[in-house]
This record gives structure tokens, C-alpha cells and sequence, in this order.
């Protein structure tokens, strides 16, 4: 089955040609572009704002771009939908009160064309111990998971995610990135929307960052961070304290006691300088700039 | 899929103490303190006896908060929550997610109905026909179609909060003015020329007709279609209202921020951190 549904989709699973939203006022999304290849696993990284909501509503059909296109698997995300191409866990969405676990997610089952089977989908959300409770009276974790159920018992090639692990405790983020892991490893594209960073890490292999409803960068996690270059390097010295942001690259420098961190726009630079100097540095540490601080350079500089 | 939704519906409503508290076991305690104390003989020739017409006015008040109940305060809170907003992301059509709940919030008023005729019969000695019983069943049962329109006209209109008390506003002044605490006889002239035209109280009309042997059912009829209809049309204007088809327009705007802080208020009076799916005024 998966065979044929891999040649029905198109080269790209997702396709926004020059999207742009607004509310009102508001600009939401401008003139965004974006594709992404089937069996990518992408997170949309922005702060609140950023238009990754927007972004999402336009890939299930739920808005329409005010100008240019949307495309799932090559149709209209409504058709995409109705097909069961593409299935989301929306942010913050409700479940129906009530009713039980295996319930709602039979009755998603029986939304879709062609699903996978209630225990299937159960199974991949790690949610088979509690199928019969009721959906009000499962943890914050476990109701996140429902929605993942939810979305994945559609069996669709793409698989959107606005926020997944919002609210979620340590321990819930973990289990519930867990059974995302395994379904991406399936081969099926999934888009998550996020803010983050860890998760992004850990779990995407592709970053679009967006900031004021633009995409301000995209690539891997490490190129992410490689954009924005530089680190922090860490040394103890006890002299020479007025000489460090003489040193080439560095970009700021803070000294507590006989422990100094210096940032760098270039570590390599920077460490090789201080090989060649003639400072009593010890302990010599050096930092990648962290994802964190890429993001928010990134985002500085586009706002 | 349309006849899972709708069993999920009702299995919901059923699941819910507060459907059988309010829906079942109220109507049936009143039929049965009423019918006690005023359950005598006709005072005049050609009414009911006292027993059947409260059987009939308390059928009534039961099958109006089961439709009400089941439409407009649950509607209200899916919205709230956005369950709604999830089903329009997946390929179910609004009008089998309307359909579900009309078709449920009607099915909820039978148990409410024959509840009260079983225990006016086992309990009040109250005898009618084959044919009586089974037309008074159904023609009330399908008379609840106004209330479901009204409930969902509620439903769409306000928050979860709100829409339960004005259902429960609703239905105590309509069940008060139309006749189903007092006989329509003994209300005061003010109400008694109001009453006629009440959705509630023609609703019991339809089963005093029929209980009374020589139904003339039109005026019943003719009044609970024209609110049906009525309603009907309410119902879809408001479910049409741009605002509303946008309920949670997706984030990056101030109003979106202004509803989440609304939704997290609400959570908080739910009292369940965590629980966004926290069940508040499903009635």
C-alpha cells in the first residue's frame, strides 16, 4: 500500500509559492516560500507571531492565501485533506469530552480514506495502556499524544505538528518526541511548528526559521548554527585581563575572578591567537554558539 | 463515519451524570410530587386528568433541557476548545458534524419522554391507547426539533459559560410561561395569551391532544414548525457569521493572543491545570 501512495505524491510534499496572509491589519505571512522533500523531518522555529500558525492553517486548507499557492503532495490542501495526505495536530486543539481514547480515535479512522488500524495508531502514540479512559482524564502528555493518534491513524504522507509539546513536562516531551522519532523514521515527511530549541535539535534534520511571517533561514541544525558562527571560549587567567577583546574575533568579554569567557565570532581565530600569545591561560574550553543563540541573532536581526 | 460521530454523541451525553440528574430524574420527581397533589379527577368535563396532563407537561420539560443540553452549551464548549477547529483540519464536512449533533440532541429527549409516561403508568395508573402512547411519544419527540435549533443557534452565539445559562434561563421562563408547572389554565392572563405561542407549551400541547382522545394537532403543529423554522434560519446565520467561521484565526495577531488568555481562563475555572480538554458546561 505504501508503495503506490509513495508514486501517487509529487517531488515536493509541501509547497508554498509566495503565500502571503494578513488579518486585518495584520500581515501574518509574507510572501513566504517554502518546499519540502517527502520523508523530511522540519521544524518551524519562530518566536509567537512569527506566522508558523498561519503558515500551518494554509497547509490544511483551514485559510486561504491571499496571494499565491499552497500545494500538499501536489493538490489543494483541502483535497490533500479529504484525502488523508496530510493529517495535523493543531495547536491547543480540544478533544471531543467524553468520550474514550479508542473511541475518538475510531472515529478519526473513520474520517480517513485510508487508515492505519485503531491499535496501529495507538501503538505508534504509546497510548494503548490508557485506550479506554476517557479523553478528559488523561495527563498533559498523554492528551498530546491523543492528537498525534489522532492525526497519525490517517495514515498520511505528511504529518503537521503546531506546537506538539507545548505545556508538556520533561518527561512528557521525552516520551512523546520518542514516538515522533519512530513514525519519522518510517520514511513519512513531518512538519512540526515549535519554539523549542532542544527539540530541534534533537529531532529535525532541516530548520526554517521564520520571523515576522518571512523565512529569515533554513538548513540543518548545524548550519543553523554555523550561519551565525563563533562560540564562547573559556579559560582561567589571573593577568592580562585588559588584552582579551584586543584578540582577533572576539566579540565580548566577561570576567568573574580568574575565570574568563570570552565570545568570538570565529573560535578557531580566536584560540589560535591565544596559543600564539604569551597570557598564563589554563583550562581552555570552547563552546559551539548554541542553537538558542543563533536563533535569537537571527531573529535580532531580522526584526 | 456520520453514524460513528452520532454514536459517539450520544454515548457522550449518556455518560453524563448531569443529563440523567437534570433530563431523567428531575421531570420524574416533579411528575411525581405533582400528579400526588393535583393528580384528581377533571374539574371540568373534557379536561385531562390531572394525572395524564402532567404527565404530558412534565415529557415536555424533560425533552426540552435533554435538546437544549445536548446542542447548545456542548457546542459552545467545543468551540471554546477547539475541538470544532481540529474536525475542520480533518475530512468531516460541517454539515455531518451538525447533523451528529441535531440528530443526537433529538435523540436525547426520547429517554426523557418515555421515562416519565413509563412511570405514570407503573407508578400513577395513567392508561391510554396503543396508538395513544405511541403517537404522544412521537409527536413530541419530533416536536423537539425547535429546541434543538434554538440550541444550537446558542451554541454558536456565545462562550461555554454563557450558553448554559441562557439555556437554563431559557427553559425555565419558556417551561414557566408555557404551562408546565401550572396547568395553562390557572396561569395569569398576562402569560396565558403568551403561551400559545411558545414553542414549550405547545409541545406539551401535541401530547395533551392526543392523550385527549379528539386531537386537533394543527395549531400545535403550525406554532412548533413556524419556530422551528424560525430558529433554523437564527441557527445558520449566526453559525455563518465571518467572526465565528474564524473562531481561533491561527496565531500571530493580537486577537488570537486576547482568546488564548480567554482559553486559559477558562481552564483555570475548570479547576484542571493541564486539561484542555477539561469538560465545564456540558450539559
Amino acid at each position: 500500500m505504501s508503495g503506490t501512495r509513495v508514486r501517487r505524491s509529487a517531488a515536493s510534499a509541501i509547497s508554498l509559492r509566495s503565500v502571503s496572509k494578513g488579518y486585518g491589519p495584520v500581515r501574518a505571512v509574507r510572501d513566504l516560500s517554502l518546499e519540502v522533500r517527502p520523508g523530511e523531518t522540519v521544524a518551524l522555529l519562530g518566536h509567537n507571531g512569527a506566522g508558523k500558525s498561519t503558515t500551518v492553517a494554509m497547509l490544511l486548507g483551514l485559510v486561504g492565501p491571499d496571494t499565491g499557492r499552497a500545494l500538499v503532495c501536489g493538490h489543494d490542501p483541502a483535497r490533500a485533506v479529504q484525502d488523508g495526505l496530510i493529517a495535523a495536530m493543531l495547536q491547543d486543539a480540544g478533544m471531543m469530552p467524553g468520550v474514550r481514547v479508542a473511541e475518538l480515535v475510531g472515529l478519526a479512522h473513520r474520517a480517513y480514506p485510508s487508515p492505519l488500524p485503531v491499535a496501529r495508531a495507538l501503538e505508534l502514540a504509546g497510548l494503548t495502556e490508557v485506550a479506554s479512559r476517557r479523553v478528559d482524564r488523561l495527563s498533559g502528555g498523554q492528551a498530546q499524544r491523543l492528537r498525534f493518534a489522532v492525526a497519525v491513524v490517517a495514515d498520511p504522507e505528511i504529518v503537521v505538528l503546531d506546537e506538539p509539546t507545548r505545556a508538556l513536562d520533561v518527561r512528557g516531551r521525552a516520551e512523546f518526541w520518542e514516538a515522533m522519532r519512530a513514525y519519522a523514521a518510517s520514511g513519512r515527511t513531518l512538519l512540526f511548528a515549535t519554539h523549542y530549541l532542544d527539540e530541534v535539535d534533537e529531532n529535525a534534520g532541516r530548520v526554517v526559521v521564520m520571523a515576522k511571517g518571512r523565512v529569515i533561514a533554513d538548513g540543518t541544525p548545524a548550519e543553523i548554527r554555523g550561519r551565525v558562527g563563533g562560540g564562547t571560549v573559556r579559560f582561567s587567567c589571573d593577568a592580562g585581563h585588559g588584552a582579551f577583546a584586543a584578540l582577533p574575533g572576539v566579540t565580548g568579554v566577561e570576567v568573574r575572578g580568574e575565570r574568563v569567557l570570552l565570545r568570538t565570532a570565529d573560535a578557531d581565530v580566536t584560540v589560535r591567537a591565544l596559543a600564539a600569545g604569551v597570557l598564563p591561560w589554563r583550562d581552555l574550553r570552547v563552546t559551539p554558539a548554541s542553537l538558542d543563540e543563533s536563533f535569537l541573532m537571527l531573529t535580532e536581526e531580522a526584526s | 463515519m456520520t453514524w460513528y460521530f452520532l454514536r459517539l454523541e450520544i454515548v457522550r451525553a449518556l455518560r453524563d451524570p448531569r443529563y440523567l440528574a437534570l433530563a431523567v430524574a428531575t421531570p420524574i420527581g416533579f411528575y411525581l410530587l405533582f400528579a400526588t397533589l393535583f393528580g384528581g379527577a377533571p374539574v371540568r368535563p373534557g379536561e385531562l386528568r390531572g394525572t395524564v396532563e402532567i404527565m404530558v407537561a412534565m415529557a415536555a420539560y424533560g425533552a426540552i433541557w435533554a435538546v437544549l443540553s445536548t446542542t447548545g452549551p456542548r457546542i459552545a464548549q467545543e468551540r471554546e476548545i477547539g475541538w470544532l477547529e481540529q474536525l475542520r483540519a480533518m475530512p468531516v464536512r460541517a454539515w455531518q458534524v451538525l447533523a451528529a449533533k441535531l440528530v443526537a440532541g433529538g435523540a436525547m429527549a426520547l429517554p426523557a419522554i418515555c421515562s416519565v409516561c413509563l412511570v405514570a403508568a407503573l407508578a400513577k395508573g395513567v392508561r391510554l391507547g396503543p396508538g395513544q402512547w405511541a403517537g404522544l411519544v412521537v409527536a413530541m419527540w419530533l416536536g423537539t426539533a425547535a429546541f434543538a435549533a434554538l440550541g444550537v443557534a446558542i451554541g454558536y452565539a456565545v462562550n461555554a459559560d454563557a450558553s448554559y445559562v441562557v439555556c437554563y434561563g431559557l427553559y425555565m421562563v419558556t417551561s414557566a410561561v408555557g404551562g408546565l408547572w401550572v396547568p395553562p389554565g390557572m396561569l395569569p392572563e398576562s402569560f396565558r395569551s403568551v403561551s400559545g405561542w411558545l414553542p414549550s407549551n405547545r409541545l406539551a400541547d401535541l401530547g395533551w391532544q392526543i392523550a385527549g382522545g379528539h386531537p386537533a394537532l394543527w395549531p400545535a403543529i403550525g406554532v412548533l414548525a413556524a419556530w422551528t423554522a424560525g430558529l433554523a434560519v437564527v441557527a445558520v446565520l449566526i453559525y455563518r457569521r465571518p467572526r465565528l467561521r474564524r473562531s481561533r484565526p491561527p496565531g500571530g495577531t493580537a486577537h488570537l493572543n486576547g482568546q488564548n488568555e480567554e482559553a486559559r481562563a477558562g481552564e483555570a475555572r475548570a479547576g484542571r491545570a493541564g486539561a484542555r480538554t477539561a469538560v465545564r458546561a456540558d450539559g
